[in-house]
């Protein structure tokens, strides 16, 4: 898991201040619980075994805190059940000490004091570690829960954004402006009875089809992206045959990776909108790739105006790089960069 | 009276073709004068040629139809020539402007044919034309189109105005780092320093300047030298002396939040 999540795990850097795990710990239930097998062990077994449990429930909760850092093979429950039962005896022997005015000379000589201490301080060895145990159990319980809670936040999360990033495909739509304008050119190739009007109908039939909504075609191969990018730039070269040049060179050993669709359309739609449109001598757009390492490396650079125009918010860009991330997995990456004298170069990254 | 003349301008050579070889058969005494490619060439032309009529395409690179028939206003009459433009369809219809809407409908370019005769024969007999607000007409068509991108010429800021790319040289490249993407930034004496989720580059700009132009929903200021996405901020994490610590989400660094900025952290 690469975010830490904020559970206040004992011993982990990312806890709250030691003060502030040691008082949270102490609940008015379990000292309220404390308190009351101290009571009930003082009933049956004499006043004196009240001492034990409330001091190991401190003892508890301290060594849960304190230090921060324990050394690596020194596990923190392992040290939490032996300050338990260090402290049972410890606690036993401090308050005898205070009752007794400090005088330990005193306290060695009465044998019944002695054997109180020894009674408490072996029960509290006994049940102490116990008790302790027990806590552990009940808190790694809690933990695994606060995990497993977490990690089921992530996995909605992330099933989330790649329901989200399905929706938006299927609300790619064609744009009016765009479709218009190419019937316009078609139309006009027909009345001048242009042989060229066959082909680019096919272009424009294939671009329509490729962009019609739809679900998420599993099968859909590098190869089949190129053919509908190929149709895209082929209208807009009718369009606008002199201000648009184009080349597309991929390896053949990729094209029969899977590829989400209109993926690379995306960034070509994109350097033409923004790059090659608004200028007036227009430009060269070159689409590549090539296999890096096991890496798949994609790009679209083009000679256009490059960042002078309004490229708006970057919706598409960052829905585009949400995709790739849902398909591909954390480590698909998409970004910018600007071409000499001018225009853009975009480049997607993956690992298929 | 001698013939009628125009100038056509469309970025798209066939379609200027193809109005062309329309007109010439709803209008035969028409004569095209000349054809432009885009509005700088349209005015150029216009003033060489000074024709009667000006087709104009709305959408060209460069200075478009609009901004052209600024500049041309009254010597013309101009006709709008138009794929699909919601907004500027309205505005024709509101402003009474003449416009043709590609793929050009025979039957519609024969009434505007129709409608130029008219106006052309009356400017020549000398009666006085029903005065049409042009100018006011071609403002309202140059507000609507450029609604949908009202912050203009700001290449990297957003309707709002705020900075949605930053530039950053990394080694000999310089790369274009959406907004949303940026981690962090922490002021480095000269330069500042600019992390994002796949890596980090310094840049020029003083913090004190990129600060004003980001979305403050967003980049809040945590500490004199660091800015901090909230969305990517894992939590935070109380420290002496009413200072706290900022962990991330896919960093390993751990950020200072300075007494002053502390209230942001605060519990709901």
């Amino acid at each position: 898991m690469s975010n830490p999540s904020p559970i206040a795990v004992p011993g982990q850097a990312n806890t709250p201040s030691p003060w502030q795990g040691f008082v949270a710990y102490l609940t008015p239930l379990r000292l309220a619980l404390a308190l009351g097998l101290a009571s009930l062990a003082a009933v049956m077994l004499g006043p004196i075994f009240i001492i034990p449990f409330p001091w190991a429930l401190l003892a508890f909760a301290a060594a849960g805190q304190w230090p921060r850092r324990l050394p690596r093979w020194w596990a923190r429950w392992l040290f939490q059940v032996l300050v338990v039962a260090l402290a049972v005896p410890v606690a036993t022997l401090l308050v005898y000490l205070v009752a007794v005015g400090g005088d330990f000379a005193s306290l060695i000589r009465s044998e019944g004091r002695v054997m109180g201490f020894l009674w408490i301080a072996g029960s509290g060895l006994l049940v102490g570690p116990l008790l302790a145990m027990g806590a552990l159990y009940r808190q790694r319980d809690a933990e695994a829960r606060n995990q497993a809670l977490s990690f089921e936040l992530e996995r909605s999360e992330l099933e989330r954004r790649a329901l989200d990033a399905r929706l938006r495909l299927l609300q790619a739509q064609v744009e009016p402006h765009f479709l218009f304008n190419t019937l316009a050119n078609v139309r006009a190739l027909v009345e001048a009875g242009s042989p060229q009007a066959a082909p680019v109908l096919r272009s424009l039939i294939a671009y329509l089809r490729a962009a019609m909504p739809r679900l998420q075609d599993e099968t859909a191969c590098l190869a089949d992206e190129l053919g509908l990018v190929k149709a895209y730039l082929e209208l807009m070269h009718l369009r606008m045959p002199d201000r648009l040049v184009y080349e597309i060179a991929v390896p053949a050993e990729l094209l029969r990776l899977r590829f989400p669709p209109m993926a690379l359309l995306t960034l070509v739609e994109n350097a033409v909108r923004h790059g090659i449109d608004p200028s007036e001598e227009g430009g060269r757009i070159e689409l590549g790739g090539r296999l890096d390492q096991g890496q798949v490396r994609l790009w679209v650079s083009d000679t256009g105006v490059g960042l002078v125009q309004q490229m708006g918010s970057g919706t598409g860009l960052r829905n585009l790089r949400e995709r790739l991330q849902v398909v591909y997995g954390e480590s698909a990456a998409l970004d910018l960069q600007e071409n000499q004298p001018h225009g853009l170069r975009a480049e997607i990254r993956f690992t298929p | 009276m001698t013939a009628p003349t125009a100038l056509i301008a469309d970025d798209e050579p066939l379609l200027r073709e193809s109005l062309q070889r329309a007109l010439a058969a709803a209008w035969p005494e028409l004569r095209v004068l000349a054809q432009a490619r885009n509005g700088r060439e349209a005015v150029e032309l216009f003033e060489q040629h000074e024709p009667d009529i000006v087709f104009l395409d709305v959408h060209m690179p460069g200075m478009n139809g609009v901004e052209a028939a600024r500049q041309i206003a009254r010597r013309a009459q101009i006709v709008f020539v138009t794929a699909y433009e919601q907004y500027a369809v309205q505005a024709f219809e509101q402003g009474a402007l003449d416009y043709l809407v590609k793929p050009v409908d025979e039957l519609r370019l024969a009434d505007t044919v129709q409608r130029l005769q008219e106006r052309l024969r009356a400017r020549a007999a000398g009666t006085p034309q029903p005065q049409l607000d042009l100018q006011a007409a071609i403002e309202t068509l140059a507000r609507k189109l450029m609604q949908p991108d009202a912050a203009g010429s700001n290449a990297t800021a957003s309707a709002a105005g705020h900075l949605q790319w930053i530039r950053a040289s990394v080694g000999s490249t310089l790369k274009l780092i959406p907004v949303d993407q940026i981690v962090f930034m922490r002021s480095d004496e000269k330069y500042t320093l600019v992390v994002w989720q796949e890596g980090e580059a310094l840049i020029r700009t003083p913090i004190r300047e990129l600060v004003e132009q980001l979305d403050p929903q967003r980049f809040v200021q945590v500490h004199r030298s660091v800015v901090v996405n909230l969305h990517a901020v894992s939590h935070v994490t109380r420290g002496p002396n009413e200072t706290a610590d900022l962990h991330l989400r896919d960093r390993p660094e751990i950020l200072p939040v300075s007494r002053s900025y502390l209230h942001l952290f605060r519990q709901m």
